[in-house]
């Protein structure tokens, strides 16, 4: 254990030092950095009122896959695992919330607690039995049951609606389009906040620890099952929620909303955005959700080459050479690309961390050996 | 009685697709350990190349097949299907160095949204006539049921995949290859190209993957953007767990049994005139909890 090189004395030194650093700097930028901050909130505020009114719904869609890219993240982020089934969590969750508000008459709230905690049930069922084994079956046994989703649960007519769909009215307090995007932004908002309060609790903290090593964590004492189950839980909640939300966009729901390829693209966001940061994710999420209209926009307005051929219709496949990209030279994301302002609203220095394994710099997907 | 036959003739036909899609994915697994979400449209690409082959590329219209250019639409689908699963290796998957086999999956997986999207954009999302190499059937002796000549060219080329690796993992490239897969390293050190194997276990897979490309249309007669992904390469991962993700024996023998059981449950729901939708997808997925509650490992692995 006496390695000549290293002084314990020293590297207590060392990080004395960068402590007393690190609190000089919250303590001298925390003005402007609130000031910064208040200014994001008040432009992502000020966006369903000047957002023109066919595009509202948009707005309202790009909150709720913030929220999915949230839930993706505890799973793909945190614990690093992989759901490729994502959609039929949210399918569930905006069928149970439909069924609630028109078959059972629940109000609004209530219907989104039966969508979230459906959405946990799934994730327990599908989980308990998925993640005693490696990561990989978990992705497996996601893909089987967002197929098994679309083609059985989804069509049980009592429950939702068969080919018809599912209707969904949106609550009285907020059933004009802009009062809903307000709902989803405020939702967005909460899920946040859970979110930052789950990675400071312990159980939070053993699941991110899963991410950089299982053994490791293990010979820590985490219960690796558990924790996994847990993450998987917590995601398949927040993507129930998500889907309560969705159902009441359009007010109406069909299976043909929960393909695949959404539970794909999902996935994309949030590497894309940059697994293991939720202000990243949120933003990988938002980028996905407006980047049909944005390339119709595009398409529409600007007559030059490449907006000529790019209809929405190649909307995954941009999504997919994004994701490409990232991997290969970005494995943090969005929120790598953004690190030093990261860190900096978040009261550290306005720098990069060069060593970016933390969940606060983007460990990303590329992180994990 | 008869119907039941029938079902074990459907089963065969389906279940032979699932592990030609299967050994794809045993053989991209056992080689790199990835599991390649990007096997199914492997087989599309190639399926929708051999019908441009076939109607003198022409992408939109519904110009009738040549059935005089089906020898030479085969040849270059399954061209296709290995130089595109070679470069799938050499452009992402080596790019990306030693990630987790979760990260690996999630790029196939994007690679899979990006190939489904391009047919999409160049088809239309329709579908297309296509045809089966061998037309009409033959009644089973002793009984009603007819066999389309299409499933026996199912089995026969199964049969003769099956035979080829066999050999192939006899010869000294595919104990090469067996080397590269137990302990690259170790391998490297013996001068095994180890790049070299892998990228032709890739355009193996991709050729593996062009042949249920085109015969899995053959059976529907059509062809859809995101076919083979859609139809064929959830029940062959299936198969494949079911047989044990590293065994290619296994994988055959788990695209059968998934065949079987999915064509079983569709007459089980009708025979009792059940109320439940998607049979096949449901015993798909009850198939795979089953087999992670009880044998991780599946028949034929060695360990989970």
């Amino acid at each position: 254990m006496s390695d000549p090189d290293v002084d314990p004395t020293g590297l207590i030194h060392e990080e004395e030092v960068w402590v007393e650093e690190v609190h000089a700097a919250r303590r001298s930028s925390r003005l402007p950095r609130l000031l910064v901050l208040a200014l994001i909130a008040a432009v992502v505020l000020a966006i369903p009122q000047v957002v023109d009114v066919v595009y509202i719904n948009v707005v309202s869609r790009a909150a709720i896959y913030g929220i999915i890219a949230v839930s993706m993240n505890v799973l793909v982020g945190y614990a690093g695992q992989a759901s490729l089934g994502h959609a039929a969590f949210l399918g569930v969750g905006a069928f149970a919330s439909g069924y609630a508000l028109t078959d059972l008459g629940m109000p609004f709230g209530a219907a989104l607690v039966v969508a979230a905690l459906v959405g946990m049930a799934a994730a327990l069922v599908l989980g308990g039995v998925a993640l005693r084994v490696s990561g990989l079956y978990l992705a497996l046994v996601t893909i089987a049951f967002g197929l098994f989703a679309q083609e059985t649960l989804f069509n049980i007519r009592f429950l939702t609606g068969g080919g018809a769909g599912q209707t969904a009215p949106r609550p009285e307090l907020f059933s004009g389009p802009v009062a809903y995007a307000y709902l989803c932004i405020g939702v967005l908002g909460l899920v946040l906040l859970f979110d930052w309060r789950l990675t400071a609790t312990r159980a939070g903290r053993a699941i991110q620890a899963l991410r950089d090593d299982e053994r490791v964590a293990a010979s820590w004492g985490i219960d690796v099952t558990a924790h996994k189950l847990m993450a998987f839980i917590i995601s398949g909640g927040i993507a129930g929620i998500a889907g309560g939300l969705f159902a009441s966009i359009e007010q109406i729901v069909s299976k043909e909303d929960f393909g695949l390829s959404l539970s794909i693209t999902f996935l994309l966001m949030t590497v894309v955005g940059g697994a293991g940061n939720r202000w990243g994710v949120v933003q990988g999420g938002v980028l996905f959700a407006v980047l049909p209209t944005l390339l119709d926009r595009t398409h529409e307005n600007f007559h030059v080459f490449p907006f000529t051929e790019l209809t929405a219709t190649w909307e995954p496949a941009i999504g997919a050479i994004l994701l490409l990209l990232t991997l290969t030279m970005f494995p943090g994301g969005i929120a790598q690309q953004q690190g030093a302002l990261l860190s900096w609203l978040g009261g550290g220095p306005f720098k990069r961390d060069p060593d970016a394994h933390t969940p606060a710099q983007g460990g990303g997907m590329g992180a994990r050996p | 009685m008869e119907t039941w036959i029938e079902v074990l003739v459907f089963g065969l036909q389906r279940g032979a697709i699932f592990g030609l899609v299967g050994l794809g994915l045993a053989l991209v697994y056992k080689a790199t350990r990835i599991l390649n979400f990007a096997q199914g449209e492997l087989g599309t690409v190639p399926a929708f190349t051999a019908l441009l082959v076939m109607t003198g590329f022409e992408t939109v219209g519904d110009k009738a097949v040549d059935r005089g250019m089906l020898i030479p639409a085969i040849v270059t689908a399954i061209a296709v299907g290995a130089v595109l699963g070679i470069l799938l290796y050499v452009v992402v998957i080596r790019p990306l160095g030693k990630v987790s086999p979760v990260t690996s999956l999630v790029a196939t997986a994007g690679v899979a949204l990006l190939l489904t999207t391009i047919e999409l954009n160049v088809f239309e999302a329709r579908a297309r006539r296509f045809p089966r190499p061998v037309n009409g059937g033959f009644d089973l002796p002793g009984t009603d049921i007819i066999v389309d000549w299409h499933t026996i060219v199912i089995l026969a080329v199964l049969a003769g995949v099956a035979l080829a690796l066999a050999a192939f993992f006899r010869s000294a490239p595919g104990v090469a290859l067996l080397a590269t897969a137990e302990d690259p390293f170790a391998a490297e050190l013996q001068g095994v190209p180890v790049e070299r194997m892998r990228a032709m276990a890739w355009g193996a897979a991709g050729a593996l993957g062009a042949l249920a490309g085109i015969l899995g249309a053959g059976v529907f007669e059509s062809l859809t953007p995101g076919l083979v992904t859609s139809t064929f390469m959830i029940p062959a991962f299936t198969g494949v767990v079911l047989g044990g993700i590293t065994s290619m024996v296994g994988a055959v023998v788990g695209g059968f049994a998934l065949g079987i059981v999915s064509q079983a449950a569709i007459q089980i729901v009708t025979t009792y005139e059940l109320d439940v939708p998607g049979p096949p997808q449901l015993a798909v997925l009850v198939v795979l909890l089953a087999v992670l509650l009880v044998r991780p490992q599946g028949l034929l692995g060695k360990s989970a």
